[in-house]
């Protein structure tokens, strides 16, 4: 499958798993968790920023038609998308990532590095959309308790998903 | 120029960046706005079809609760039925009433989409502008007040549920006394806060809290919830009362959309007044 046609395919499976399951399972008024932006963090290592920033716009957006939340998804992900190389930037070795046709994942980033970089971009994610959400709203620390819980299960659920479903795969 | 040209380049990314997030938060802050168009939410075609064909599975999974919400609004509008009464054996005491206008039309509606645990949430009806609902009306559940209709597209409407931040009614307490209810995302699902009532107004647990009719979104006396308890700030003048909804949001399958036909009479009418 080429790598075009898998991002469309994986885009379509993440808003659908966000959008009919995640958001379905309440599992309490303060822990929403979103992996829906898995999309953006396993883009390949080579693509064009001008491009990842719109594959965020698009991203984002088609989170907000079904959420109505008119867009604070879009914002949180275009800044993960416009941050992201920076932060892969810091996280890689000497040399670089092996970045020919490849994507991050752990097996091309390792296991830490990997849990690392999906840590911090959920965590810029949440605070912005979680942020934005409860806009000229008081309660600061029920907003602090809401991304820190939220973000301990999204990092969990995206790792999970990267098990499941990526490192199996060999090849 | 030269230089211009070589900023614009270096700096591209970042200005790329820039350009899409001004127009990501466009988007956002016009949101603001009470009327909005029905594109960018679940009320499009696409979202709102999806939602349909979910809701279609996952609906017989609440029949069951879904029937039993429709079973007690028929007993209770059975209640009503003018043939549960006795009325005067004569026939000289019968007057045709022709004078009533009809004020209020009650659209059924199916819910498609619902979310519970946002900060801000919406229901999504299979009605819309080609069935009459258009934003600004009220919504009903079998059982109490459910939102309002924020947006609509041809078939499908979007309502802010109780549950946002943005939605509030006027409600009045057994006392006469009239508030408003708000909801916040401290709470759950199932209550929210009734504010405004004096601290004179007597209240007690259990009281219904009920429309007030002064809005033109709902007919007077339809339920709103129940009061859950009573905190009072000795420094204000006014009780903090949380309630427990009627509506029941986490397996809603049925609305009413309330059509008012004399309510842009009324609204005109207090706009020339209070500007």
């Amino acid at each position: 499958m080429s790598e075009l046609l898998k991002n469309i395919f994986r885009f379509i499976l993440l808003i659908l798993l966000q959008v009919f399951v995640l958001n379905r399972i309440l599992i309490h008024q303060i822990v929403n968790p979103y992996i829906y932006m898995v999309f953006i963090l396993v883009l390949p290592f080579r693509i064009q920023r001008p491009l990842l920033i719109l594959c965020g716009l698009a991203l984002g957006l088609t989170m907000d038609a079904f959420m109505n939340t008119m867009g604070m998804h879009a914002i949180a992900c275009v800044l993960i998308a416009y941050l992201r190389p920076f932060i892969i930037n810091i996280l890689a070795p000497q040399g670089g990532f092996e970045m020919v046709q490849k994507a991050p994942s752990f097996r091309t980033m390792g296991v830490a590095q990997f849990s690392v970089y999906t840590l911090i971009l959920v965590s810029i994610h949440h605070v912005v959309y979680f942020t934005l959400e409860v806009f000229g709203f008081a309660g600061f620390f029920y907003l602090l308790l809401k991304i820190l819980l939220s973000v301990m299960v999204s990092t969990g659920l995206i790792l999970l998903y990267e098990m499941l479903f990526v490192s199996r795969r060999r090849g | 120029m030269r230089n211009l040209i070589i900023f614009f380049r270096n700096y591209f990314n970042f200005l790329f960046f820039l350009l899409i997030e001004i127009v990501c938060f466009t988007i956002f802050l016009r949101d603001n706005s009470f009327q909005r168009s029905a594109f960018l939410n679940s009320s499009n075609a696409v979202t709102g079809k999806l939602y349909q064909k979910y809701n279609d599975i996952q609906y017989y999974f609440q029949l069951k609760s879904t029937n039993d919400s429709l079973v007690q609004e028929n007993a209770r509008l059975r209640n009503r039925l003018l043939s549960d009464y006795d009325r005067p054996d004569t026939g000289s005491l019968q007057v045709t009433d022709t004078g009533l206008g009809r004020k209020f039309v009650w659209l059924p509606a199916k819910v498609v989409n619902n979310s519970v645990n946002n900060a801000n949430n919406y229901i999504t009806l299979h009605r819309g502008r080609n069935q009459q609902v258009f934003p600004n009306m009220g919504v009903m559940s079998p059982s109490g007040v459910a939102g309002i209709v924020r947006s609509v597209s041809g078939n499908y409407a979007v309502v802010m549920s109780l549950l946002n931040k943005q939605t509030s009614i006027s409600a009045r307490v057994d006392s006469g006394y009239t508030g408003s209810v708000v909801w916040s995302p401290l709470l759950d699902g199932a209550h929210g806060i009734l504010k405004d009532i004096p601290r004179s107004a007597r209240v007690k647990t259990g009281d219904a809290v009920v429309t007030s009719g002064f809005s033109t979104l709902f007919p007077g006396g339809i339920p709103v919830g129940y009061v859950d308890r009573i905190t009072d700030d000795p420094s204000s003048n006014f009780h903090t009362i949380r309630i427990r909804f009627a509506t029941n949001f986490y397996n809603l399958q049925y609305v009413y959309v309330i059509r008012n036909l004399k309510g842009d009479e009324k609204n005109k009418l207090e706009s020339t007044e209070a500007p």
